[in-house]
C-alpha cells in the first residue's frame, strides 16, 4: 500500500515536470524556417555583441541607417534615404524615411537614431547604465555629437574626418532601436530586442530556439516566411543530420571536412562566399631578423597557401595576397598573390645574410572568431618554413591567453586574423596596420611601420570621394606587397548549407544571414 | 535518526563554502580572461580595461569572492558577464532539462544493471552471461560522445527513426511523445557506462551472495529459484549496488555535459561549457553550485536508503 502510494507521487512528479517542461510551440507549418546555428546566441541587442551568432539573429530585428547591397559590402541607403557629406568631412546629415514604425509601433525618427548611438558613447545618457557597450571606443570614439535636427533629419559631428564612416554606420553596433522598449526593459533589454527590421522577437527558450516572426508591415518589401527559428546545434554531426533528415532547413559554419559529402548530396544545396575576413602570419616588425624586408619576402614564397586552402580549409579559404578583399572596389588587381617558391625564399634569406635559416616561435591560439582551422593552418606553414631552413616552435595557448600575451609585444610570429565585415579598405589596414595603431593601444599587434604606407593610409580617410581613396588604397597595397608585415594566407569563403525547399538565399561577404530573402517551396 | 538529518543538513554549509572557494579559483586563477575573449582581436587595451572595470575584474580576488558570496548569501549568483541576464533563473530552467536527463539515464542504468547483473549470476557461465559481459566491457569502454554519434548516426540519419538532437523538435510537436523520442538517444548514450558498471556489481555480489548458507536454507525450504533470487538474495546484494547508484549519479550529472554537447539538450552542462569558453564567471560558479548542491542531496538521500533496504542499519 505504501509503496503504491510512492509510486503513485512518483509518477505524478514526473508528468508534473514533463508538462511544466512543454512550453506552447508554435503551430507546425509549411512557411516556418528553422536555421541551425553553431552556438546559441548570447544576447540580441547588436551593440552590446560581440559574436557573430548573435548579431546573425539581432540583425533580422533591428537595421540601421545605411546597408550593404544584397550581394556585396557597397553602401546603400538603409533606415536614411538619403545623406550628405559637409566638404571638411566632418558633419554627415541624413535625411531619414518617414512612416517607418518600430515593432512596438513607436515610430521611428530622429531622436530614436540619436538614442541609439549616445546610449553608448555618453556616461550621462539614463540609457547608458543599461547595457555594456562594447564597441563603443572602436565605432564611435571619433563621434562628437548625435544631433536630432527635426524628426526626419540627424546630424553626425565628427572629431576629425574619416572617410570610412558610411562603413561604420553599417556596423551592428549602429542599430537603431526603439528607445522607449529599450527603456522599458532595461538591463533585460538584450532578451527582447525592439526594431524596425523584417522580423519581430517573438520568444526565446534558453538553450533550445530564438522565434522571431515576420514583421507584416515591413518598409522594404513583403517577407516572405512567416517564422524564423534558429536553433543552436553545436556538434557539427548534429547540425548535419538535422539538416539532412528536415529538423533543420539551413545551417551555417559547415565543417571543411563536411563539405564534400554535402556537395555531393542530392538533398541539399552548398552555399560559398568568400568573406570580408583576413587570416594571416604576422611577425614582429621590430624584432630581428623579421626586420629585414627580404626575410619577410622569403617567408611569404616559402609557404604552400595552395596546399593550406585545399588539405586544411577543403576550398572554406581563398588565397590572399592583402589585407583588402579580391574583386572590392579598393583591391589593386594588379596583384597576385606571392607563390610558392621555396628556392625563392631561400635565396631571399641568404642574401639577407641568413643562408642558414634562424629559429623562431610562432603563437597560435587553438581556436578564436574567425580562426578557421588555426593549429592545423599553423602545423603546414611550420613545416613549409623547416623545408626552407627556419625552425619554428609552435606555442598554442588559449583565445584570450593569446590575445592578452600579444599586448607584451614580445611576439615573434603568431597567427591571427581579422573580420571586417566591410570590404571598406580602411576599417582593415588602418588598424591592423598603420603605425599610430600598434598594439597595446590598437590591433596592430605586427608592429608594422611603414612611412609612406602610414601616409597614404592618413590620407585617404580625408578625401571622401570613393575614386580618389581607390587610388590611394591600391598604392598602399603595393606597398605592402614590397614591404610585407605578414605571410598572407587567405580570406575565409563562408559555406551555407539548406534543403531544396529554401529558395533565394544569398549568403553575404559581411557574415550577416540575410534570412529574409527566403522563400519556402 | 532526525538528529542525523540535522547534523547532515548542517555539514551542508561547509561543504558549499568549500566548493565555492575552489571553482572560484579554479576559474580565476585559470588562463583567459573574460574581458578578452568577449572582445575578441578588434579590442583595443582601453576597450578591455574599460571592461574588465565594469565588470569589477580589476579587484583583488579576495574583494571579488566576497562580494559574489555576500550576493549568493542573498540568494542572487549575479548576472552573466556575457549574456547580461540574472544566472539563478537561467540555471533553474536549464537544469529542468539536465534532471531530466539525467533522471532517466539514471533510471535506465539502474533498471538496465540490476536486469542484465541478475540474469547472469543466475545462469553463470552461459551464453547469457558472457554475452552481458562482452557487452559491459565494451559499454564501459566507449567514450559517452562517441557512442553519442554513432547511435546518432544509426538512429536518425540512416534510419529516421529518432530526432538528432534537441529536446523537442522545432516545427510543432512539443507533447510528451516528442519529448521522449529526443529523450531516447542522449539517455541511452548517458546511461551506458553506469549500467555496465552496475551490471557487473550486482552480478559479482549477487553471486557471492548465492553462495552463503541463507539461501541454501531457502533452497532447502523448497522456494523456487525465481523467489531465492529477487526475494532473498537480491534484496542483500543491492547494498554495494545503491552505493554505487548514488556514485553514479555524480558522474551522470557530470557527464550529462558531453551528452549535452552532442545532442544539443538544452540543459546545464551547455550552458556550462558555453560559460567555460567564455570564461563567464558568475554563470559557471552558479551552475556547478547548483549541481553540488543537488549532488550532496543526493548522496544524503542514498544514505537513508540504506535503512529501507537493510533494516539492522540504524543512523546516529
Amino acid at each position: 500500500m505504501r509503496r503504491n502510494r510512492i509510486w503513485s507521487w512518483a509518477i505524478l512528479a514526473l508528468a508534473v515536470m514533463l508538462t511544466a517542461g512543454a512550453p506552447g510551440l508554435p503551430a507546425q507549418s509549411p512557411s516556418t524556417l528553422v536555421v541551425g546555428l553553431v552556438a546559441e546566441p548570447v544576447g540580441l541587442d547588436p551593440a552590446q555583441v560581440t559574436d557573430l551568432n548573435s548579431s546573425r539573429v539581432g540583425r533580422r530585428v533591428v537595421e540601421t541607417l545605411v546597408a550593404f547591397a544584397d550581394e556585396s559590402t557597397q553602401i546603400v541607403p538603409g533606415l536614411a534615404e538619403s545623406w550628405t557629406i559637409s566638404k571638411d568631412g566632418l558633419t554627415y546629415t541624413f535625411k531619414l524615411r518617414k512612416g517607418i514604425a518600430f515593432h512596438d509601433g513607436t515610430s521611428f525618427n530622429a531622436q530614436a537614431v540619436k538614442f541609439s548611438i549616445e546610449r553608448q558613447i555618453n556616461p550621462e545618457h539614463p540609457a547608458s547604465k543599461l547595457g555594456k557597450y562594447p564597441f563603443a571606443g572602436y565605432f564611435f570614439g571619433n563621434v562628437k555629437a548625435v544631433e536630432a535636427m527635426d524628426d526626419s533629419t540627424v546630424r553626425f559631428v565628427l572629431k576629425e574626418p574619416r572617410a570610412s564612416f558610411l562603413a561604420i554606420l553599417v556596423a551592428p553596433a549602429a542599430s537603431v532601436v526603439s528607445p522607449t522598449a529599450a527603456m522599458k526593459s532595461g538591463q533585460d533589454y538584450t532578451a527582447s530586442p525592439v526594431g524596425t527590421g523584417p522580423f519581430k522577437f517573438a520568444s526565446w527558450d534558453r538553450g533550445q530556439r530564438v522565434v522571431l516572426e515576420k514583421n507584416p508591415t515591413y518598409w522594404r518589401y513583403p517577407v516572405k516566411v512567416d517564422r524564423v527559428i534558429f536553433r543552436p546545434v553545436t556538434e557539427d554531426q548534429a547540425r548535419l543530420t538535422e539538416l539532412l533528415t528536415g529538423g533543420l532547413d539551413l545551417i551555417v559554419g559547415t565543417p571543411p571536412d563536411f563539405v564534400a559529402q554535402l556537395e555531393n548530396n542530392p538533398k541539399v544545396t552548398l552555399q560559398k562566399q568568400v568573406g570580408a575576413h583576413v587570416w594571416y602570419l604576422g611577425f614582429n616588425n621590430t624584432k630581428k631578423p623579421f626586420d629585414d624586408k627580404r626575410v619577410r619576402q622569403a617567408l611569404n614564397y616559402a609557404v604552400n597557401k595552395d596546399a593550406i586552402v585545399r588539405d586544411v580549409l577543403k576550398g572554406t579559404g581563398s588565397i590572399s595576397k592583402g589585407p583588402v578583399l579580391p574583386g572590392t572596389w579598393g583591391d589593386e588587381g594588379g596583384l597576385k598573390p606571392f607563390p610558392y617558391d621555396p628556392e625563392r625564399a631561400k635565396k631571399l634569406l641568404a642574401e639577407a645574410g641568413l643562408p642558414s635559416g634562424f629559429s623562431t616561435t610562432l603563437w597560435v591560439p587553438e581556436s578564436g572568431s574567425g580562426m578557421q582551422s588555426p593549429v592545423a593552418m599553423s602545423t603546414i606553414i611550420q613545416s613549409n618554413l623547416k623545408a626552407v631552413g627556419v625552425n619554428v616552435t609552435l606555442q598554442t595557448m588559449e583565445w584570450g591567453t593569446f590575445l592578452a600575451k600579444l599586448r607584451t609585444k614580445e611576439q615573434d610570429m603568431f597567427a591571427l586574423s581579422w573580420m571586417a565585415g566591410s570590404e571598406d579598405p580602411d576599417l582593415v589596414m588602418y588598424p591592423l596596420l598603420h603605425s599610430s595603431q600598434w598594439t597595446p593601444v590598437g590591433p596592430n599587434r605586427a608592429l608594422y611601420k611603414n612611412t609612406r604606407f602610414d601616409e597614404v593610409l592618413a590620407q585617404a580617410r580625408l578625401v571622401t570621394d570613393q575614386a580618389k581613396r581607390a587610388e590611394l588604397y591600391r598604392e598602399a597595397q603595393r606597398l605592402l606587397h614590397d614591404d610585407p608585415p605578414w605571410i598572407f594566407i587567405d580570406h575565409e569563403v563562408q559555406t551555407a548549407a539548406f534543403a531544396k525547399r529554401v529558395q533565394g538565399f544569398k549568403l553575404h561577404p559581411s557574415f550577416d544571414l540575410r534570412v529574409e530573402t527566403i522563400s519556402l517551396k | 535518526m532526525g538528529r542525523y538529518l540535522l547534523r547532515r543538513l548542517l555539514l551542508l554549509a561547509p561543504v558549499l563554502l568549500g566548493v565555492s572557494v575552489v571553482v572560484f579559483l579554479v576559474l580565476h586563477l585559470s588562463p583567459g580572461d573574460p574581458a578578452e575573449i568577449m572582445l575578441g582581436s578588434q579590442a583595443t587595451q582601453e576597450d578591455v580595461a574599460r571592461l574588465r572595470a565594469a565588470l569589477g575584474l580589476d579587484e583583488p580576488l579576495p574583494m571579488q569572492y566576497a562580494r559574489w558570496m555576500r550576493h549568493v548569501l542573498q540568494g542572487d549568483l549575479g548576472r552573466s558577464i556575457r549574456m547580461r541576464q540574472p544566472v539563478l533563473p537561467e540555471v533553474l530552467i536549464r537544469f529542468r532539462a539536465t534532471l531530466l536527463l539525467t533522471a532517466t539515464a539514471l533510471l535506465l542504468s539502474t533498471v538496465g544493471g540490476v536486469t542484465l547483473g541478475v540474469l547472469s549470476a543466475s545462469r553463470p557461465n552461459t551464453i547469457v552471461d558472457r554475452l552481458s559481459t562482452v557487452g559491459s566491457i565494451f559499454g564501459a569502454s566507449m567514450p559517452s560522445f562517441w557512442l553519442g554519434l554513432v547511435l546518432m548516426v544509426c538512429f536518425s540519419l540512416w534510419l529516421g527513426w529518432l530526432p538528432a538532437s534537441g529536446m523537442y523538435s522545432a516545427h510543432g510537436g512539443g507533447g510528451l511523445g516528442d519529448l521522449l523520442a529526443h529523450l531516447v538517444l542522449p539517455a541511452i548514450t548517458l546511461a551506458a557506462a553506469s549500467m555496465t558498471i552496475i551490471a557487473r556489481l550486482t552480478r559479482s555480489t549477487l553471486l557471492d551472495i548465492l553462495r552463503q548458507d541463507f539461501v541454501r536454507t531457502a533452497r532447502a525450504k523448497g522456494l523456487v529459484e525465481r523467489a531465492v533470487v529477487l526475494r532473498h538474495a537480491l534484496r542483500n546484494a543491492l547494498i554495494p549496488t545503491v552505493t554505487v547508484v548514488g556514485v553514479q549519479a555524480g558522474y551522470l550529472l557530470g557527464g550529462a555535459i558531453f551528452t549535452e554537447t552532442v545532442f544539443a539538450w538544452p540543459g546545464v552542462g551547455t550552458l556550462m561549457i558555453q560559460g567555460i569558453l567564455a570564461r563567464d564567471f558568475p554563470l559557471v560558479q552558479g551552475c556547478v553550485l547548483v549541481i553540488a548542491l543537488v549532488f550532496v542531496f543526493f548522496n544524503l538521500a542514498v544514505d537513508l536508503l540504506y535503512a529501507v533496504l537493510d533494516p539492522r542499519i540504524r543512523y546516529e
